[in-house]
């Protein structure tokens, strides 16, 4: 039986996180995710935003780390050679109501230590996105506010870890949990696993995690939300807008850092996992019409996500992030919401510390956090719509992409237009090619 | 820099005849496949230039083609406004060049399945009927049946009817009241075992990692392994994008409007080569 000193189970942008915060540590560690790649779950389907910090109650722990987390992320992503662009955004208000709203996260945001803040007025918003509706009354303007693409962040996070020595087991999902001398036994559905920490990150399921070795209070709700991708080429606004509406939170259109327009709904209840309602679908694309009318709607893809809420035994949501440490080396993530993406290395250094503190294990004066992003073109383009070439592709395998699907995460194949129509044949052989032990 | 008096963008049909009518004038045709032809390659069935399979026609096609520099596994990155392009090689990289006369020829390409109002679940199974075209015809593939196919244009019927013929079950789905495409091309279905649906549409997928069923917009829910989209296509005009109609561009084929029959691609190719070849 492999043996670790530390096991993180599930590979999402926060597993990938506290994988490479436990590389800061001289101990063995090993990551354990049930699908053929890591970022598959939550963190496939969300809104990309680098939040600011005024959402979250002043003093809670979300908006410290939120605050920290923001003023960091540039050097985070240079670190990790991943496209970040720091674009601002504008919370609009077209009513009263919403006009309180603001003030009051206004307040919080200041409250929380945020600097360059601003309630502005329609005009002044529109002076600086002419694209939004005469309706627009007051806007919040927060230019520390960014956008990062969450999987390509965690993939990242992940090679890093690799490269410093963690292991990685992909297709390998945990099906019970053994406490056992000086650690736990890890039964999964490829081998057992022996380890002295667990980090629980399984996002949805992590209470489930979490009750195969102990008790958990806090169970996990699920609701949905979908989302539409727009033509990189269409004139779009150049800064995040958030709408909030006289009855709550409206839609949410983010210009990606592949340049792309992402909108999304506020949350709705599930009907069957990431499957997209067309009810859904059709009213963020009449709010959009109301908050950005002149926008030309060229949707090339469209999708749903998952949203967790855990709740604590007697039914009361739970806002602040989930942390339990229900025994000394082990410690759960337990469906961890917004802002997860933007306090995932925040949360990840938090938990490896726990878990490096039981392990008493001193720090690796090796590791280094830095990691290249692939950057071989060669000649050959495969990808016509995102002028992808070979040598990108074959690169991303020799990383560990095995699937379609885990190339396109890596490089972009199969963002554009013709959603991989023309390229994926072709992808699918360099994959037979060089999969199969040539690299 | 190479300089070229003209550049013609794509091999397939339009670009050939193109290629093939700017006599005596430096031209270069740059194409990304390892092979001339285009949309004929992936097209088995017969009914290109009477009765030869499309890649029958791509073989008569590029005969004659000796003065005219041909570049494959060339993909043009880009098209500057100075009269310069970005080529990308497979073995030699990339590289500018310059040149007087630009044909556009890059075909049309489809509209994706992500682009539709289509809800639900998004699994394996769900392709372009073009995509499974060159699946099928190319690399001997056989999709999972039922299929169902959205959309009785030229490529809907073509697919049906090559589907059916492999004897596999295959439902057409076509919002409008009748069969849409040419008629020689609905022909193809007779004496075959096609079911068809008209004035329907596919509202809803079904199938978490593999395609189970489509849910139909008249509340039929139909039960498929693999469904095909084909639903039209779309010039594909990318490369000139920001480029405001200067005068040494000119576009042909599908690229300029999709055409149902190859006689008005070749005709429209040859006028555009000698149009860059008059001035
Ligand atoms: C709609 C939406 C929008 C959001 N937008 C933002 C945003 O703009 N900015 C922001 O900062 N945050 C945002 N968030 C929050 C952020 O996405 C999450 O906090 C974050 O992705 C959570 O990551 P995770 O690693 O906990 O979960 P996941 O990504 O779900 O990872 C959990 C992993 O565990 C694996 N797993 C589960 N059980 C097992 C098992 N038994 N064995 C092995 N593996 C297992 C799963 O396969 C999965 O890969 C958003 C969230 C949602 C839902
Ligand atoms: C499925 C189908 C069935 C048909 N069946 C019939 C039939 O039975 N009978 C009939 O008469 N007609 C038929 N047609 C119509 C006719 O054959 C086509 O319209 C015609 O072949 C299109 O030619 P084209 O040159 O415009 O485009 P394409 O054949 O698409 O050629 C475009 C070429 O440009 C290349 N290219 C694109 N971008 C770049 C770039 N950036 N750099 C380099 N190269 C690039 C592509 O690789 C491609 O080779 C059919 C069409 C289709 C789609």
């Amino acid at each position: 039986m492999k043996s670790y000193d530390a096991a993180v189970i599930g590979g999402g942008v926060l597993g990938c996180f506290a994988l490479r915060s436990l590389c800061r540590y001289r101990l063995s560690a090993v990551l354990i995710e049930a699908q053929a790649d890591v970022c598959m779950g939550v963190t496939r389907a969300n809104s990309a935003i680098v939040y600011a910090g005024y959402d979250n109650k002043p003093g809670s722990l979300k908006a410290r780390m939120c605050v920290r987390a923001n003023r960091h992320f540039h050097e985070l992503c240079s670190e990790l050679d991943v496209p970040f662009s720091r674009c601002g955004s504008l919370m609009t208000s077209c009513g009263e109501k919403g006009n309180a709203v603001l003030e009051k996260k206004y307040r919080d945001g200041i409250a929380n230590g945020l600097e360059g803040l601003e309630l502005i007025s329609g005009d002044k918003a529109r002076k600086m996105e002419p694209m939004l509706s005469r309706d627009v009354q007051s806007a919040l303007y927060a230019p520390m506010t960014g956008t990062v693409n969450p999987w390509r962040l965690g993939i990242a996070a992940c090679e890093n870890a690799v490269q410093n020595g963690a292991e990685l087991r992909l297709n390998t999902k945990l099906l019970a949990i053994k406490e056992t001398d000086g650690g736990y036994i890890l039964h999964t559905d490829r081998e057992d696993i022996f380890c002295k920490a667990v980090i629980n990150c399984a996002g949805l399921s992590a209470h489930v995690v979490q009750r195969m070795v102990y008790p958990c209070a806090v169970s996990i709700e699920k609701d949905a939300a979908d989302f539409l991708v727009m033509d990189r080429d269409i004139e779009k606004p150049s800064r995040i807008i958030f709408q909030e509406k006289e009855d709550g939170k409206g839609i949410t259109a983010v210009p990606c850092t592949e340049g792309n327009l992402l909108v999304d709904s506020a949350p709705r209840a599930m009907t069957r996992p990431y499957a997209t309602s067309a009810e859904g679908i059709e009213s963020i694309k009449k709010q959009l019409t109301a908050l950005l009318p002149e926008l030309e709607q060229d949707i090339i893809r469209t999708f749903a996500a998952l949203r967790p809420n855990p709740h604590s035994e007697d039914g009361r949501s739970i806002n602040d992030f989930c942390i339990e440490t229900p025994a000394p080396g082990f410690v759960s993530l337990i469906g961890i919401k917004t802002p997860g993406l933007t306090c995932a290395e925040e949360l990840g250094r938090y938990v490896a510390g726990i878990c490096a503190e039981y392990l008493q294990a001193p720090p690796n004066p090796a590791f280094d956090g830095h990691r290249q992003a692939i950057d071989c073109a060669d000649g050959d383009i495969v990808c016509l719509c995102e002028g992808i070439s070979r040598a990108e592709i074959v690169e991303s395998i020799r990383r560990g992409a095995r699937t379609v699907e885990a190339v396109k995460r890596r490089v972009g194949t199969g963002m554009g237009r013709c959603q991989g129509s023309r390229c994926e044949i072709k992808i699918a052989q360099i994959l037979e090619t060089y999969s199969n032990g040539t690299l | 820099m190479e300089h070229y008096d003209i550049l013609i963008v794509g091999g397939g049909a339009a670009g050939i005849s193109a290629a093939k009518s700017a006599k005596g004038k430096k031209v270069l045709l740059a194409e990304r496949e390892e092979k001339l032809g285009g949309i004929l390659l992936q097209c088995a069935h017969r009914g290109f230039g009477g009765d030869l399979s499309g890649m029958e026609y791509a073989a008569t096609l590029t005969a004659g083609l000796d003065n005219v520099k041909v570049s494959l596994n060339t993909t043009v990155l880009s098209i500057n406004c100075d009269k310069t392009a970005l080529l990308s090689q497979k073995d030699s990289g990339r590289r500018k060049i310059s040149f007087s006369r630009l044909i556009l020829a890059t075909g049309a390409m489809e509209i994706a399945a992500g682009a539709l109002p289509i809800a639900g679940d998004r699994p394996k199974g769900v392709y372009t009927a073009g995509m499974m075209q060159k699946l099928v015809n190319c690399q001997g593939f056989a999709p999972d049946g039922p299929v169902v196919i959205l959309g009785s244009g030229d490529i809907g019927l073509i697919m049906a009817a090559a589907i059916a013929k492999m004897d596999i079950p295959v439902t057409l789905v076509e919002k409008e009241a009748a069969l849409g495409g040419m008629a020689r091309n609905r022909r193809r279905l007779d004496g075959l075992s096609v079911d068809m649906v008209l004035n329907s549409t596919v509202a809803e997928i079904f199938g978490e990692r593999e395609l189970e069923a489509v849910l139909l917009s008249s509340g039929e829910k139909l039960p498929c392994k693999t469904l095909l989209v084909a639903v039209g296509l779309e010039c594909d005009r990318k490369l000139i994008r920001k480029l405001e109609n200067p005068e040494w561009l000119r576009l042909c084929g599908n690229c300029e409007r999709v055409h149902p029959m190859i006689e008005s691609v070749i005709n429209d190719g040859t006028q555009a080569g000698e149009w860059a070849c008059g001035i």
